[in-house]
C-alpha cells in the first residue's frame, strides 16, 4: 500500500485541435488539476509524452510546465515509455512521493499527432519497437504485432472476428456518453466488421486512432477521498518472436499480479477496469492477463456483456483508447482521470457503488506495463 | 541459416545477444540450422509506414522453426495460413524472406 492520495484531476477534450499548441493542452489540463486540487504548492512535476520530439520538435515538457504554471524552481522531468509514458510518469511522482523527497507533485501526460500524416506517425510509433532487428526489416509494424497475436488467437481459440467487433462496440458505446471522448458517433457490428483492413485481422474500429489531449493529476501525501492503493511496473519481450507464449502479455501479467499483492486485493475485488486497449485484441489479452476471465477465454466475457458497463467486470466505461482516443503520452493520466471520477461516483457510465478501481497502461509491443489500483476511501 | 548460442549454457536466440538472460554469458556462437519452420501466425499489413509503404500489402509472419525451439519474424514472399510449411528464399536488407515449401 502507498500512503500517496489524489487530490485533483484535469483533462482536455480528447481530439482534433488544430489551433491549440501541444503546450497549450498539456497546461490547460494541468490547470484544471491544480484548481481541482485547490491550487497547492506542488514539490515536482512529471509529464509523460513520446513523440514530442519526433512530430512537434519539442522536448523539455517537464521545465515548461513548471515555468508556465509558475511552480518555482522545482524538479521537473518529461519520462518516455511509449504508450506507457503516461502511467510511468503517475508512477515516478508516486515513487517521490513514497520516497519522502516530496510532499505533492503535479503528473500529467500529453501528446499531439493530429497534425501528421498516417505514414509519419505509423513510422514514429515504430520507434516503441526494437529497430535494430530482423523483426523490424520485415517490416512488421506495431498494429502488426496485434493483427499476428489476433490470427493466432482465433486459431487456438472458437473467437473470431466479431468478438473483436463486440470489443469495439462497446467502447464506443461507453465513448457516446462521454463527453471527453474523441468518438461520439454510433457504431454498427456491421460497420466495424466491414470497415478497411489496416493489419489483417484488424479493421479500422479495431485500431485506435491519433488524437491531441491531455491530463493531468495532483497527488499528494495529504488524505484525499481517493488512495492510490498500490502501484507497480514491470517490463516484457520487446520483439514478438522472443515470445515464449503468443498470446500472453508477460508485462502486464507480472504487472497486474504485483499491483494485487501489494494492494493486498484480488481480480474478483475490482469494481471498475480502465485496460490499455490500444488495439480490440490487447483488450482480449489484457482482461486474461489481469486474472478477470481464465486464459483463452476472454471472448466468452466479451460475447455475454460482462465487460459493458452494465456488466460484472466493466472495462473501459470511458471508451477506452478506442473510442475515447488515444494521445499517447495523455492515455495512462486519463486512464486515471476516469477511475477517479467512477470513484467521486460522477463519471459517465458511472459504477454504482465503485470502491476499487485499476487502471492497466501498456508501452510498446507488450515491452511496458504499469498498473495502478485506486480506493474510495 | 545461422542463428546465435550461448557458449555457456546453449540458450540460442535469432539475434546476437549481448548478455545471456539465462546465465549472463557474453560469449556467443554461430550455429547453423535448417530455415525450414511452420507459420505460427501472420498478418497481411495494408498500411505500412513510409519506408516499406511500396511493398504494401505485405506479409509478415512469425515462424517456428524445426530445428530448435525459437521463432522467427520473416516477411512472407507469398500468400501464407497457420501451419503452412515454410523456409528461407533469401536475406534482404536485413529482412527474413521466406516463402511456402
Amino acid at each position: 500500500m502507498t500512503n500517496v492520495y489524489i487530490e485533483g484531476i484535469g483533462m482536455t477534450k480528447f481530439g482534433k485541435f488544430a489551433e491549440k499548441s501541444m503546450k497549450q493542452l498539456l497546461l490547460e489540463a494541468s490547470i484544471e488539476a491544480l484548481e481541482d486540487a485547490g491550487n497547492p504548492k506542488v514539490d515536482a512535476v512529471f509529464v509523460g509524452n513520446f513523440m514530442g520530439g519526433s512530430l512537434s520538435n519539442q522536448e523539455i515538457l517537464g521545465a515548461i510546465a513548471a515555468n508556465e504554471l509558475g511552480l518555482g524552481r522545482v524538479s521537473a522531468a518529461k519520462v518516455e515509455g511509449a504508450c506507457a509514458s503516461g502511467g510511468i510518469a503517475l508512477r515516478q511522482g508516486i515513487m517521490g512521493i513514497l520516497s519522502g523527497e516530496f510532499d505533492t507533485v503535479l503528473v500529467a501526460g500529453v501528446e499531439k499527432m493530429k497534425h501528421a500524416s498516417t505514414a509519419d506517425v505509423t513510422q514514429a510509433i515504430n520507434a516503441a519497437m526494437d529497430t535494430d532487428s530482423n523483426e523490424k526489416h520485415a517490416g512488421l509494424t506495431f498494429p502488426g504485432f496485434f493483427g499476428v497475436l489476433a490470427n493466432r488467437y482465433f486459431y487456438e481459440t472458437e473467437a473470431t472476428k466479431e468478438h473483436l467487433a463486440m470489443i469495439a462496440l462497446k467502447n464506443r458505446e461507453h465513448a457516446m456518453r462521454n463527453p471527453l471522448a474523441q468518438f461520439q458517433k454510433p457504431a454498427s457490428i456491421e460497420e466495424i466488421m466491414e470497415a478497411r483492413i489496416i493489419t489483417s485481422p484488424l479493421g479500422l474500429f479495431d485500431c485506435s486512432p491519433t488524437t491531441d489531449g491531455a491530463a493531468a493529476v495532483v497527488i499528494t501525501r495529504k488524505k484525499t477521498a481517493v488512495h492510490i492503493r498500490s502501484s507497480a511496473q514491470s517490463s516484457g519481450p520487446t520483439q514478438m518472436q522472443e515470445a515464449d507464449d503468443l498470446l500472453s502479455l508477460p508485462a502486464v501479467q507480472e504487472s497486474g499480479r504485483l499491483a494485487y499483492e501489494r494492494a493486498g486485493a484480488a481480480p474478483e475485488d475490482i469494481d471498475v477496469v480502465e485496460i490499455h486497449d490500444c488495439f480490440t485484441m490487447t483488450e482480449m489479452l489484457a482482461i486474461e492477463e489481469l486474472g478477470f476471465f481464465k486464459k483463452r477465454e476472454g471472448w466468452l466475457a466479451v460475447a455475454q456483456g460482462r465487460t459493458k458497463a452494465g456488466g460484472d467486470k466493466p472495462v473501459n466505461t470511458s471508451g477506452g483508447l478506442l473510442s475515447r482516443g488515444h494521445p499517447i503520452g495523455a492515455t495512462g493520466i486519463a486512464q486515471i482521470y476516469h477511475l477517479v471520477r467512477q470513484l467521486r461516483g460522477n463519471a459517465p457510465n458511472q459504477v454504482e457503488g465503485a470502491r476499487l478501481a485499476l487502471a492497466q497502461n501498456l508501452g510498446g509491443t507488450g515491452s511496458y506495463s504499469a498498473v495502478h489500483i485506486l480506493e474510495r476511501v | 541459416m545461422q542463428i546465435q548460442q550461448c557458449a555457456q549454457c546453449g540458450f540460442s536466440s535469432i539475434i546476437k545477444k549481448y548478455r545471456c538472460p539465462q546465465c549472463s554469458g557474453r560469449q556467443f556462437e554461430e550455429r547453423k540450422i535448417s530455415s525450414k519452420g511452420i507459420v505460427h501466425s501472420y498478418t497481411v499489413i495494408h498500411i505500412a509506414p513510409a519506408e516499406f509503404a511500396h511493398l504494401a500489402p505485405y506479409t509478415v509472419a512469425l515462424i517456428q522453426l524445426d530445428d530448435v525451439n525459437l521463432k522467427l519474424t520473416a516477411r512472407m514472399a507469398s500468400e501464407t495460413a497457420i501451419g503452412d510449411a515454410a523456409e528461407l528464399v533469401r536475406i534482404e536488407d536485413g529482412a527474413f524472406i521466406y516463402e511456402k515449401c
